[in-house]
């Protein structure tokens, strides 16, 4: 089984980025909303509050810094900035279809995240929400998340990467336009190399 | 054990099919409007007529240059309210992975992965739906019952340029008005021209 430094290091040799192996190995998750409504989450983070809304300054990592993609996750910014769960704010019958996009190259294709509950997220609550002693059900929160438990996808340093994505209702088919109250954010989580002038570990 | 990749690789190097291409993580969806009750479901055969958002394939089967494990199948039932349903409501059913002229999965039960009996064959669910006597109705932004998930044992291959279908047999299954989805999710290959990222 191959390890994620095992990955990056393989795809950083590839790419002939012979300084990587001694960057300082970390976690980290990058993470933006797309306030404008345009489809793109990621590639207008230069212009997005930080950290409200993202906390990266560019949709590139700095020289020798990347990040090995192990999760992919969506979620709702409400207009008062609040985080909030994208099935409680689209409904059950909504879906997310996105693409990942390195460079020029599409590295996810058409990946569905479905709003009642996504794939690999072994049907698993994400949260219950109960109004204790009134006459309502208790209701799932899902989560909207990819595993990517197969490869993970390295993202290197100075590539530029955003995620594509449009909403559809699985029931007609027809896409949901973005709603500027219910702006749709995503966030991608990893092993993580962090630019360190020393030998690390 | 032999991981997805591994798995993959050494199926697709076995029937001839390309190794090379960028690895990713698939996840492959159709849906079926207004299923009503009804014996036989027959996923990713029918495209006609789906957009993007109900499924992401134009035929039942991948690229030339693509394959894919299937690790896990996922299926979901929304009523024509938009709200999250038991899968064929109660009653018991069969799913079957066709690829090519050999099942490779064959007749394994949905419902214990389904809605109150909560019986799912792994560790990892939690489970798979909450009921309660308080129950009113739901609204699709208040969520009740969880999609129906399975977790393969072994990883089922799906090579490139050969048809798949997913079957569900039931005696009678109540699947509404609204739409049925089921996806295969698990590790690909898509195609590219360049080195992998």
């Amino acid at each position: 089984m191959i390890t994620a430094q095992d990955k990056i290091l393989h795809v950083a040799n590839k790419l002939g980025l012979t300084s990587l192996k001694d960057m300082q190995a970390s976690t980290g998750a990058v993470y933006d909303v797309d306030t404008d409504l345009s489809g793109q989450i990621f590639s207008n983070a230069a212009r997005h509050q930080n950290p409200s809304i993202t906390n990266i300054n560019e949709n590139q990592f700095e020289v020798n810094e990347a990040l090995l993609v192990e999760t992919i996750a969506f979620y709702c910014l409400s207009a008062g900035g609040d985080v909030t769960n994208f099935q409680q704010q689209y409904g059950s019958n909504a879906v997310i279809l996105f693409d990942l996009v390195i460079g020029n190259k599409r590295v996810m294709k058409d990946t569905p995240v479905f709003a009642a509950g996504s794939p690999y997220c072994f049907a698993n609550a994400g949260n219950k929400d109960r109004t204790i002693g009134e006459d309502v059900a208790s209701t799932f929160i899902p989560r909207h998340q990819i595993f990517m438990e197969g490869a993970g996808i390295l993202i290197p340093p100075q590539v530029q990467w955003y995620v594509q994505y449009t909403v559809f209702n699985i029931i007609t088919g027809a896409v949901i336009a973005p709603i500027e109250a219910k702006q749709i954010g995503c966030y991608l989580f990893g092993t993580k190399v962090l630019l360190n002038f020393n030998t690390t570990i | 054990m032999a991981s997805q990749p591994q798995k993959l690789a050494y199926v697709d190097g076995k029937l001839g099919a390309p190794t090379s291409g960028q690895q990713t993580t698939r996840v492959l969806f159709n849906t079926i409007e207004v299923p009503g009750t009804t014996s036989s479901l027959i996923f990713f055969r029918n495209f006609q007529g789906l957009t993007n958002g109900q499924t992401n394939l134009t035929q039942n089967k991948l690229d030339s240059m693509e394959s894919m494990v299937i690790k896990t199948i996922y299926l979901l039932q929304l009523s024509s309210a938009g709200i999250c349903r038991e899968f064929g409501g109660t009653v018991q059913q069969t799913c079957s992975i066709i690829v090519g002229n050999q099942t490779v999965v064959k007749n394994l039960p949905i419902q214990f992965a389904a809605g109150e009996s909560a019986q799912v064959f792994d560790r990892l669910h939690e489970n798979a739906g909450v009921r309660t006597t308080q129950v009113v109705e739901g609204t699709a932004t208040a969520q009740t019952i969880m999609p129906s998930e399975i977790r393969l044992l072994t990883d089922i291959v799906i090579p490139p340029q050969v048809a798949f279908e997913v079957r569900i047999d039931s005696n009678g299954g109540a699947y509404e008005t609204g739409a049925v989805v089921c996806a295969l999710a698990g590790y690909g290959k898509i195609f590219s021209a360049g080195n992998s990222f």
